[in-house]
């Protein structure tokens, strides 16, 4: 599904990325580890398209296309979703009625039929009931004064109603507590499936229990300095980053 | 250089002169108006028109209306279907024409509201010490020529008055109809004063509207609120293009009142919106929010000044102006914080938003502070589209161009959220907002 091949990304001149390599198949869960500055939240935006970061070397193919040459939009529409570490608030903006356009915007990019606000809504209470969301989370707006934990499952509604094939999901877990962190794993537990993609990025391994990943890879100053399986989580809770560091 | 340009606001001066003039022999104003007219244009020729770097006027060009020959205007039928397609549905029954600066009774209903609130004629009013000292004192502090001017040309005027403890359900619309004119140009001078007694409730929304261009509506509004007393309004300026607007809004209100005003503006060749307040007692609340969205060469300029006179006042204030193509919007707002008057809490934001690059966008946000404890915070931004949040938008599949609209919007919507008319917010969701699309 995703190839990612000797990926280097940087922001005004600085290299952030150094070489990343990820071959990411239908089906799988990748978990991306790493301390704070490492270059996880550079790699979801390179990902997604963020025009603010300029890709220096490398490539990436999603499902046989050039990724990095297709506009952010365009990405989204062919089933890629971002979680951000940091949503955007945007007031003014309705929630249930931005749900609905991002909704229809995918709708209209299958040729299938847009949802008027009424039958969307069937949709988004269903999925709201599945996060355990209020349903005062409709009218509000688009994350404006939402708390870090209530932006976080805002995140994972959005995914529920896009239903991406690779979703990557940058710290979803950061900000919320153990209650609300059980709901929003569940919710992408039951989004996963044999057609769809997960890259989870997070520096504890707490998420990781509830969400299962195939493989652990750990970034360092921009290079994944090991990869493993799910076991790595473990021992890097145990002993930490420290003695990872990149060899060059 | 210089004596061409007196000499041109000196012509002015006269041809505004000789208007009044005409204006008081066709004996239009009643007796009893006639002393604050006289008294009004006497200050108009102590003020004068404002030249080029006049502190009031510094981002307004008044230089083309000054040297627009203007007409009184004639009868002219407005039609009730054009009334009724501008009054908003929850004014069915109580709204207020006033045509040119003349109260229409034909075209107006307020029977939902006629037996709480009092309508007074002006020159009636003035037989009230209260009223007559009011309107005499304001002449004489007068800072603003055009202000001045409508004085001097007020005919009819009207008090509308909401006596003590009076909790008025239905909001009152005002329409403002300008007739404007086929050829050459008309101005009018319409003139309205509330007054809400103790404890008194009132909502309204006043809008502006032309039947065709032509026109100088020049309108102030005074409103007293009395202890404890609330007012919610809204004013909508929608005039014809080709047309000025300036307007005055002043506002004393008494202890414990609260006052909420949400301004909308469409603008046009120049609209210029005077926004004086004074929290003349303790525990007085203002809350101010403004929208103004701008395409061509419109303009919309506000001056605002809000004085706080007693301890324990509170100002809130936030403006957004979309200015797209070659349009110009600014807001010259002054807090000023009286001498004695601690514990004052003010803030005031100015946002703008440019589309265009060929569009302007002046702030002059400004703190005169003569007492020590006080929390005033004032802040203005100029900028393009927050590119974090377009980005966001994008990547849930909204297309460059849908997430710019909603963007733009949002930033519009931000405020109009803020009325508390629900067939207003509909109107300029439907109207001033779609002025973004292109
Ligand atoms: N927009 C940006 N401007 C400047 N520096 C940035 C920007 N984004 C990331 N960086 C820098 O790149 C490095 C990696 O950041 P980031 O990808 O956010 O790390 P992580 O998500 O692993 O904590 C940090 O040193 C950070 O300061
Ligand atoms: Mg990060």
């Amino acid at each position: 599904m995703l190839e990612v091949k000797d990926l280097r990304a940087g922001f005004e001149g600085s290299e952030i990325i150094k070489g990343i390599s990820l071959s990411i198949k239908a089906g799988e869960v990748h978990a991306i580890m790493g301390p704070n500055g490492s270059g996880k939240s550079t790699l979801a935006k390179v990902l997604a398209g963020h025009p603010s970061y300029e890709v220096t070397g490398g490539e990436v193919i999603y499902n046989g296309e050039n990724l990095l040459e297709i506009e952010p939009e365009q990405r989204a529409l062919k089933g890629i979703f971002m979680g951000f570490q940091y949503p955007v608030e945007i007031p003014g903006v309705n929630n249930a009625e931005f749900l609905r356009m991002a909704y229809n915007a995918r709708q209209i990019n299958e040729g299938k039929e847009e949802l008027d606000p009424l039958d969307f809504d069937d949709i988004l209470t269903e999925k709201m009931k599945m996060l355990s969301m209020e349903k005062k989370y409709r009218e509000r707006n688009l994350n404006d004064g939402f708390s870090g934990g209530e932006k976080k499952k805002n995140e994972i509604l959005q995914m529920a109603i896009l239903q991406p094939k690779l979703a990557v999901l940058d710290e979803t877990d950061s900000g919320l507590d153990i209650d609300a962190l059980r709901v929003v794993s569940d919710g992408v537990n039951k989004i996963k499936s044999a057609d769809n993609a997960l890259i989870l990025i997070t520096h504890y391994q707490r998420l990781l229990e509830y969400i299962q990943p195939d493989y652990v890879h750990v970034l360092s100053q921009g290079i994944i300095v090991k990869s493993g399986e799910k076991d790595l989580a473990l021992e890097l809770e145990a002993q930490g980053y420290d003695w990872l560091t990149p060899t060059n | 250089m210089t004596t061409t340009l007196v000499d041109a606001s000196d012509q002015a001066e006269s041809a505004l002169l000789n208007l009044h003039k005409k204006f008081m022999s066709g004996n239009r104003p009643p007796e009893a108006l006639v002393p604050l007219n006289e008294a009004a244009i006497q200050r108009f020729e102590l003020l004068k028109f404002p030249h080029r770097k006049h502190e009031m006027y510094t981002f307004v060009n008044t230089k083309e209306l000054v040297s627009t020959v203007f007409n009184l205007p004639g009868e002219t039928v407005v039609s009730k279907d054009f009334i009724k397609s501008h009054v908003y549905p929850e004014c069915e029954s109580s709204y207020l024409v006033v045509v040119d600066g003349i109260l229409n009774e034909d075209l107006s209903d307020n029977s939902a509201i006629q037996s709480s609130i009092n309508l007074v004629p002006l020159k009636d009013a003035v037989d009230q010490p209260e009223i007559k000292e009011y309107l005499a004192d304001t002449i004489e502090k007068e800072n603003d020529v055009f202000s001045a001017i409508n004085t001097a040309f007020i005919s009819q005027g009207t008090l509308i008055d909401v006596a003590a403890k009076k909790q008025v359900e239905a909001p009152l619309q005002i329409l403002h109809v300008s007739t404007g004119s086929a050829s050459g140009n008309v101005t009018s001078h319409p003139r309205i004063l509330v007054r809400l007694g103790e404890l008194a409730e009132f909502k309204m929304i006043v809008k502006y509207v032309g039947v065709q261009g032509n026109y100088f509506v020049n309108s102030v509004m005074d409103i007293l609120v009395g202890e404890q007393a609330g007012v919610t309004f809204s004013q909508v300026q929608e005039d014809a293009t080709d047309a000025w607007h300036y307007s005055k809004t002043r506002v004393q209100q008494g202890r414990n009142s609260r006052v909420k005003a949400v301004n909308a503006f469409f603008g046009n060749k120049i609209t210029r919106h005077h926004f004086e307040a004074h929290l003349k007692d303790v525990g007085a609340e203002l809350l101010l929010n403004s929208v103004s969205i701008l395409n061509d060469a419109e303009q919309v300029h506000h001056f605002v000044r809000i004085h706080h006179e007693a301890p324990h006042t509170n100002s809130t204030q936030n403006f957004k102006n979309i200015v797209n193509d070659k349009s110009r919007s600014s807001v010259d707002g002054t807090v000023i914080v009286n001498q004695g008057a601690q514990q004052i809490f003010s803030d005031q934001l100015i946002n703008n938003l440019m589309l265009s690059d060929n569009a302007h966008a002046d702030n002059k946000p400004n703190l005169m502070i003569f007492a020590d404890d006080v929390k005033c915070t004032h802040g203005a931004t100029v900028g393009q589209l927050d590119e974090n949040q377009l980005f966001y938008l994008k990547t849930r599949g909204l297309s460059e161009k849908v997430a710019k609209e909603l963007l733009t919007k949002s930033f519009a919507e931000s405020i109009v959220q803020t009325i508390d008319f629900p067939g207003v917010v509909d109107y300029l969701e439907n109207t001033l907002l779609k002025k973004l699309e292109a």
